[in-house]
């Protein structure tokens, strides 16, 4: 091992999660110790942690996002027993002594060739038309907040968004920032009670807000040590009930369950910028977004 | 001219030995695409967005140029006295009425 790999040993491993059904407060859990840190994206992560047993239907997606994990890169998986610590650990040290790194999924190619049209090569005039590697350019669409008509940008995000519940597929329309549909194609998977511990919520919250290590320490079971937290969530977010996020973010981290109403997504988002509408998502306890509650 | 051509000479070959001692960036096209939690896009994500703070961009720039005329009119108005005074009011108003129209295109109105 050469000095860098002992130095880059010393820091706190960075893991992706992948959660499946009943896994995701261990998982939370897990990631909030000192020895790991929980990466934002794939691109940030040496490891990619799959817990539990991913349903078919997003094992496409499971493979999308490993092959987004950079070289050289392993995967561990979990079944919820043993000392899984140990084995990220043991998994990134060997990837830093010079182990073999897990080769891709996915074909490496794009999903349709590149066919452009103008001088360049590019899709079309300008920005317009064409279908670059088969994927059409943005088109402008109504606007709803200044009828300002900018480009809409639809994606499905999920189900291993970081910020969203694991599970949670949402078909999501932007112009810019704002999200002006929002259609869920999947519910959130079944996790245990404790999933929504108003700790752990509290720490999703915190960690959306840019605060890891406040993030970690509630869900050790601390105090978050950040002044002024509230403010940070704007006031009048996504009301349930007559309690809006920054309530529940008082609620939470003054150690309240919560009981909500399972809410309509897709009445409620459109309208938030991302950013909101992510913290207003997880303020949310993730049994209020799961199977039974979105089909009641 | 002599450093001018060594200076020149040495960033060219810097460049050139880091490009071939550095390792080619190696982008699949998995990890080509967006990250979106193993969901895929329905378009390019080139998108034409509505850059907010450009219209107050304007109004700082009319501002700051005001500030950069009233230098030389300082060292000039003791010896020309009120009529300085009075261009100057001129100007100024002129400037505000752009304010005003600013103020009711929204420019002001911070999201």
């Amino acid at each position: 091992m050469s000095h860098l790999a002992r130095l880059a040993a010393t820091a706190p491993a960075p893991v992706f999660a992948a959660i499946g059904p009943g896994l995701a407060p261990a998982v939370e859990r897990l990631l909030a110790r000192p020895g790991l840190r929980r990466a934002a994206t794939p691109r940030e992560a040496a490891l990619l942690l799959v817990a539990g047993a991913i349903p078919d239907r997003a094992a496409g997606a499971l493979d999308r996002v490993h092959d987004q994990v950079p070289h050289p890169r392993r995967t561990v998986r979990w079944d919820g027993t043993g000392d899984i610590e140990r084995a990220l650990l043991d998994a990134r040290a060997d990837l830093l002594g010079g182990g073999e790194s897990a080769p891709d999924r996915r074909p490496d190619a794009p999903p349709a060739p590149w066919r452009g049209k103008g001088d360049h090569g590019q899709g079309g005039e300008g920005m317009m038309g064409g279908t670059p590697y088969g994927r059409p350019m943005a088109m402008t669409g109504a606007d709803i907040r200044d009828g300002l008509q900018l480009d809409r940008y639809t994606a499905r995000v999920g189900p291993f968004a970081p910020m969203l519940p694991p599970g949670l597929v949402l078909e999501v329309t932007l112009q810019g920032d704002v999200i002006v549909a929002v259609e869920v194609q999947a519910p959130a998977f079944d996790q245990p009670a404790e999933a929504d511990a108003p700790d752990l919520v509290a720490a999703r919250m915190l960690r959306l807000l840019g605060l890891p290590g406040a993030a970690d320490r509630v869900a050790a079971g601390g105090r978050p040590r950040a002044a002024g937290l509230l403010r940070a969530v704007p006031p009048g977010l996504v009301p349930v009930g007559g309690r809006d996020a920054r309530d529940r973010l008082a609620g939470c981290l003054a150690g309240r369950s919560q009981e909500i109403e399972p809410p309509d997504l897709a009445a409620l988002l459109p309208g938030l910028e991302w950013a909101e509408a992510m913290l207003a998502l997880a303020s949310l306890p993730p049994s209020s977004l799961a199977q039974e509650a979105l089909a009641a | 001219m002599t450093t001018l051509v060594i200076l020149s000479l040495w960033t060219a070959l810097a460049a050139f030995a880091a490009s071939r001692a550095l390792p080619e960036a190696a982008s699949t096209a998995p990890q080509a695409a967006p990250f979106l939690g193993g969901g895929t896009p329905d378009t390019h994500a080139w998108s034409r967005y509505h850059f907010r703070p450009y219209t107050m961009t304007l109004v700082f720039v009319a501002f700051e140029m005001e500030m950069m005329f009233m230098y030389p009119w300082a060292v000039v108005f003791v010896s020309e006295g009120p009529k300085a005074l009075a261009e100057m009011g001129m100007f100024l108003a002129i400037l505000s009425v752009g304010l005003l129209y600013g103020w009711r295109e929204g420019v002001f109105a911070w999201e």
